[in-house]
């Protein structure tokens, strides 16, 4: 993530401040099978890394430690990371179909 | 372990004595990132296309400009800690681990201010929208 999406949001903005050609470039690539394997795929691992960035918080300040609060805890960053892609996606993907794009 | 002598230090063994500042470092950045992120992905959600007029139209006004700067300096600043953490863990010979974390700062300062100048030049109306 720390790579690919880096390079993606790099990319995403140098191709946007050059101009419309090199844009266009961007969203061809990023509207391909492969930009949306690699764009589902990061949006899953970025709320994956941020699900358990704050279960981190919440234990760094020494909070739900108890066995079946932690397990929840660990159930929940396992699974809501997944829903948040699905909607992401289902709304992405229909705005492309409506022809917003 | 133990603090070690003086001229075990110079030697480069034992601790530098950086390790409580980078761990807070991360949390603060971690910190910027929750907000500053979740910002950023609704935020293009409730774009209405993202088609390159409406991507530097939004992009030009001074609140989404500063924010993605912000955004990026504490994006590359965490991942530039999280990494440099597990080529440390994972690398073992010592100029490996000097060249990966060399790699990973370039990288790191590298892709903050190409992104930066972008807004920036879009921000300031370097690009016909």
């Amino acid at each position: 993530m720390a790579i690919v999406a880096g390079l993606a949001f790099i990319w995403w903005l140098a191709a946007a401040a050059t101009g419309p050609e090199a844009y266009s470039t961007f969203l061809a690539v990023a509207t391909s099978w492969f930009g949306y394997l690699v764009g589902i795929g990061l949006t899953w691992a970025f709320f994956q890394h941020m699900a358990n960035g704050i279960r981190h918080f919440v234990m760094d300040v020494g909070a739900g430690f108890e066995l079946k609060t932690n397990k929840l805890g660990a159930m929940i960053v396992m699974v809501v990371p997944l829903l948040i892609t699905l909607m992401i996606w289902a709304t992405i993907l229909a705005k492309l179909a409506r022809g917003a794009n | 372990m133990g603090s070690g002598t003086g001229l075990g230090r110079v030697r480069g063994l034992g601790s530098a004595r950086h390790g409580s500042m980078h761990w807070w470092r991360q949390r603060v950045t971690a910190a910027g990132n929750l907000f500053l992120a979740s910002w950023f992905v609704v935020s293009l959600l409730r774009l209405p296309s993202f088609e390159h007029a409406a991507i530097v139209g939004w992009i030009a006004s001074p609140l989404v400009a500063v924010a993605l700067i912000l955004l990026t300096i504490s994006v590359f600043y965490h991942l530039r800690l999280g990494l440099q953490v597990i080529v440390e863990d994972y690398v073992h010979e010592e100029a490996g681990k000097v060249f990966f974390v060399l790699l990973l700062n370039f990288y790191a300062v590298a892709g903050a201010a190409l992104a930066i100048f972008s807004i920036l030049k879009i921000a300031f109306g370097g690009v016909a929208a």
